[in-house]
């Protein structure tokens, strides 16, 4: 077959990055940076792969033009094919997509970020971006949860976390009795409902399992937060993430175009879907 | 890869036809490629010198209907890190099976009563028996199916099941619906990756992939009774292949015959004239 | 617009001599009439709608997205032959307007556009209803075409669509005369086909007659699939057995209509009830594609009606939610 290059953008085509860091962050998952210098919001994500695996989308975790960094969990081909490269290799992305958290329009106000197991990773995000640009800002509240001690995400940043913000992270079962970070058992919810906060100029953002999310938007509207202060982040099957294959939508809404990061009230009525 | 140790592989058959394992050979523009992508340490059918210890993994023609095969099948299994079931008797119990939807002095004295060493058991499909990582359906099973998992397993991915009816293939084929042909075609309650072969070839389908997770059989029923099949062709036609995965199905019969359904079947003819 | 005219017995004539420059695709009857390349002007077939539609051609089955080797990667050539589509009704020609917003006025897909590219559409006006369970007359439907054949008992007349039609009808001018007259909205409409009478389905969405749908439902996706407006698609890799690091990525159609539609790792089915499926497809043809582009999706062909295995009435089943009939007729 006659081969030509191409001359317009073809939306599908990824481009090959190399790897500069590599390392596992827990048993099932890991955290990946790449060279890519892009300028991107905090929630967006990148469709990464590897030619004849396949491509699956994942939030961006950094904030940074000089590279981009990925939290990765283990549950899909594509994710296991990822996690056996190493330092050096080739990833290919392309992206960034969908719309991130409107962090220019937020400022002013504290931030209350609110992550389960995985879903703290497009939440880091956030805290990247509030780092730098720390005056824009008030206070940042951040309340983790996870599994066990052994699922805690970002290992390496939670001391540091730890001594800047009001951080509290739950863990669900503690297996070993060891707390580290000062995490306590329980869960997210509960450690919320518990803690004295006012939606007084806060925002909050949510991302984690859609069971945990359903609760924690609960006790957040029961502390007096509206609908407009309550950034969700979803997550669905997708291909193309441009918009087109339709396989992410809910209801009319694409989560690849829409999304991934919906103020509460734009889908408050889709909460079944 | 190269640089890795080449998977183990052994592939087997107990009680069939030996035409799951010709399938593999039927790949015969890739066969020989095949063994620079893994190491065959067993093929009895077709190799002289086979070992039966440490695999990678094994897969398994055929199904369990004798005391020895249920010793290999064990042994196989204890001696693998997977097992992979290939074909409609190894997944299903495929037409062998059959012999549990009959009375036993139809068959009887056909074989078992002159062959007592036999020591025949009831056919069962492996999943019966041991546990199963992969499932290769079909009667017979589709070559590039068989190449697609093996070129898979070797960049550490399991290809995904199949899962989406027969139907999704043969419309994309261009096919007319045999259904409205008035043939009892069981390709909307069939698992499909055969790429609708018999629908291609005007046979309808059999249902020798297996019933599919998420099929409305109480509907599929009611179909071909409005077709004019009567009940024991409908339970005889969807038991030849797949009669143990359908256990449900005589409870579905007496149960769907109460309920209304509005179908509409315009009768063999087309409104084409 | 210009108007010309064809007399019916040149129209074999025409297309003979239009098939030296182009290939034709046009309604053939085997088994079921579908579009496909034709050899002879006279096996075009006009009586009825075609079964399949025409979406193949521009929205491939199965595309190769791009080659690889290594980490290097090459995108085929895009298809460049010259097409001339004979037959074209006006749902189908909708439709491809509508493929067209989202394959080139949103994203900009190379492989749609090439096969668009080279395309030129040719209609002809249903002069009744091709099929009985089609209903684009309820939609609103706009005329978009290069050249569009009005069949008057023994000759054509001739609509010219656009700049494409306008060189096309130059091109072969000795077949064509001037008209004297014009097309009237009149003429452009087809009678009995404005079935659909619920076409705002906002309010419904609860509705409990989603089941009656539901029911006879066997998520075989033969809706999907015959719709000439349905877009989703899946991407897969595949490597060659000689090579596992050679091989493509290739894009092939998909089904909202399948539980796998929405399976995500660690197997959550968002859609899992065959209920929300039905209901998803319904939506996103008359609500949703129309909320974000301006008009609704589906154009009225009844395909997904007269592919269903069970002849799922959607038409049917909307009308009666709007006017409140629940309970069961035959």
């Amino acid at each position: 077959m006659a081969k030509q290059k191409t001359t317009v953008e073809n939306p599908y085509l990824p481009k090959p990055y190399k790897i500069l860091e590599f390392y596992r962050e827990t048993s099932d998952s890991f955290t990946v940076k790449a060279d890519m210098e892009i300028d991107h919001d905090p929630g967006q994500f990148v469709q990464v792969g590897l030619l004849g695996i396949g491509e699956c989308p994942i939030s961006i975790c950094s904030d940074s033009r000089e590279y981009i960094q990925l939290n990765i969990r283990e549950v899909g081909n594509v994710t296991i094919a990822l996690s056996k490269l190493e330092q050096g290799d080739t990833v290919f992305i392309r992206g960034p997509y969908g719309k991130g958290y409107p962090m220019r329009y937020l400022k002013g106000n504290s931030l209350l970020i609110i992550g389960g197991g995985c879903g703290v990773a497009p939440l880091k995000g956030i805290i990247d971006y509030a780092e730098n640009h720390r005056r824009d800002y008030k206070d940042l509240t951040l309340l983790l949860g996870y599994r066990s001690p052994d699922d805690i995400l970002f290992q390496r940043e939670l001391l540091e976390w730890k001594n800047r913000y009001n951080l509290q992270v739950t863990v669900d079962q503690n297996t070993h009795g060891k707390f580290c970070y000062g995490a306590k058992e329980g869960f997210v919810t509960d450690a919320l409902e518990s803690m004295d906060i006012s939606n007084n100029n806060q925002i909050a953002f949510v991302c984690g399992p859609p069971v945990m999310m359903k609760f924690v938007i609960r006790s957040l509207k029961d502390k007096g937060f509206n609908d407009d202060q309550i950034f969700l982040s979803t997550e669905r099957l997708m291909y193309c993430a441009l918009g087109v294959c339709c396989h992410c939508m809910i209801k009319g809404k694409f989560t690849c175009v829409d999304g991934p990061v919906f103020r509460y009230d734009e889908i408050k009525d889709l909460e079944n879907e | 890869m190269s640089k890795n140790k080449k998977l183990k592989v052994g592939v087997y058959g107990i009680t069939g036809c030996a035409g799951c394992q010709l399938s593999i050979i039927f790949n015969e523009e890739e066969i020989l490629d095949l063994l620079s992508l893994i190491d065959l340490k067993a093929f009895p059918f077709i190799k002289e010198l086979n070992t039966d210890e440490e695999f990678d993994y094994v897969i398994l023609e055929g199904l369990v209907a004798n005391k020895l095969d249920l010793e290999i099948l064990r042994k196989l299994r204890k001696n693998s890190k997977m097992l992979i079931s290939l074909g409609a008797c190894a997944c299903t119990g495929c037409v062998p099976a059959y012999r549990h939807f009959t009375l036993k002095e139809n068959y009887e004295h056909l074989l078992y009563k002159r062959q007592e060493e036999l020591q025949d058991i009831e056919p069962s499909p492996h999943d019966e028996h041991v546990k199963v990582d992969y499932y290769i359906p079909g009667c017979p099973p589709d070559k590039k199916e068989i190449l697609r998992f093996i070129k898979g397993s070797v960049r550490g991915v399991l290809p995904r099941p199949h899962q989406n009816p027969v139907c999704i293939e043969c419309r994309r084929n261009g096919n007319a619906c045999l259904l409205d042909e008035g043939k009892p075609c069981l390709g909307p309650i069939t698992t499909g990756g055969c790429n609708a072969v018999c629908i291609n070839g005007g046979l309808e389908c059999w249902g020798c992939r297996g019933p599919t997770k998420d099929m409305n059989l109480e509907l599929m029923i009611k179909i071909l009774r409005d077709r004019g099949f009567d009940d024991r062709f409908i339970q005889d036609r969807m038991r030849t292949f797949a009669g143990l995965k359908l256990p449900m199905l005589e409870r579905v019969m007496q149960g769907s015959k109460s309920k209304v359904l509005q179908t509409r079947f315009d009768g063999e003819k087309k409104f084409y004239e | 617009m210009q108007v010309l005219r064809l007399e019916k017995k040149r129209l074999l004539h025409f297309l003979d001599v239009v098939k030296k420059g182009f290939e034709i695709i046009a309604p053939v009857k085997s088994d079921l009439v579908r579009f496909s390349k034709i050899y002879h002007a006279e096996e075009i077939y006009l009586e009825k709608q075609s079964y399949f539609p025409v979406k193949e051609y521009f929205f491939r089955k199965e595309e190769t997205l791009f080659q690889f080797r290594g980490t290097s990667i090459t995108v085929p050539a895009y298809a460049a032959k010259k097409r001339m589509f004979f037959g074209l009704r006006r749902c189908d020609l909708n439709a491809i307007k509508n493929q067209d917003i989202v394959f080139i006025g949103d994203m900009g897909d190379p492989y749609y556009k090439a096969a668009r590219e080279n395309s030129y559409l040719l209609g002809y006006h249903c002069n009744t209803a091709p099929s009985p369970y089609c209903f684009c007359g309820s939609l609103d439907l706009v005329d978009f075409f290069d050249l569009m054949f009005f069949d008057k008992e023994d000759h054509f007349l001739v609509e010219v669509g656009s700049e494409r039609g306008k060189s096309l009808a130059e091109k072969y001018r000795e077949f064509f005369t001037d008209s004297q007259r014009l097309i009237t909205q009149n003429e452009k409409r087809i009678p009995g086909v404005h079935r659909l009478e619920n076409k705002d389905i906002s309010g419904f969405y609860d509705h409990q007659d989603w089941k009656k749908g539901a029911d006879i439902c066997l998520s075989c996706g033969a809706c999907t699939t015959l719709c000439p407006t349905c877009y989703c698609f899946e991407i897969h890799d595949e490597v060659k057995t000689a090579d596992p690091c050679k091989g493509e990525r290739r894009r092939e159609w998909s089904s909202c209509q399948l539980q796998e539609f929405t399976r995500v790792a660690g197997d959550h089915i968002f859609r899992k009830e065959r209920e929300d499926r039905f209901k998803h497809r319904i939506y996103h043809q008359l609500q949703y594609f129309k909320e974000k582009y301006g008009v609704q999706m589906c154009v009225g062909c009844g395909r997904c009606i007269e592919g269903c295995p069970t002849r799922i009435d959607f038409v049917r089943i909307l009308n009666e939610m709007k006017n409140g009939k629940t309970e069961n007729n035959g």
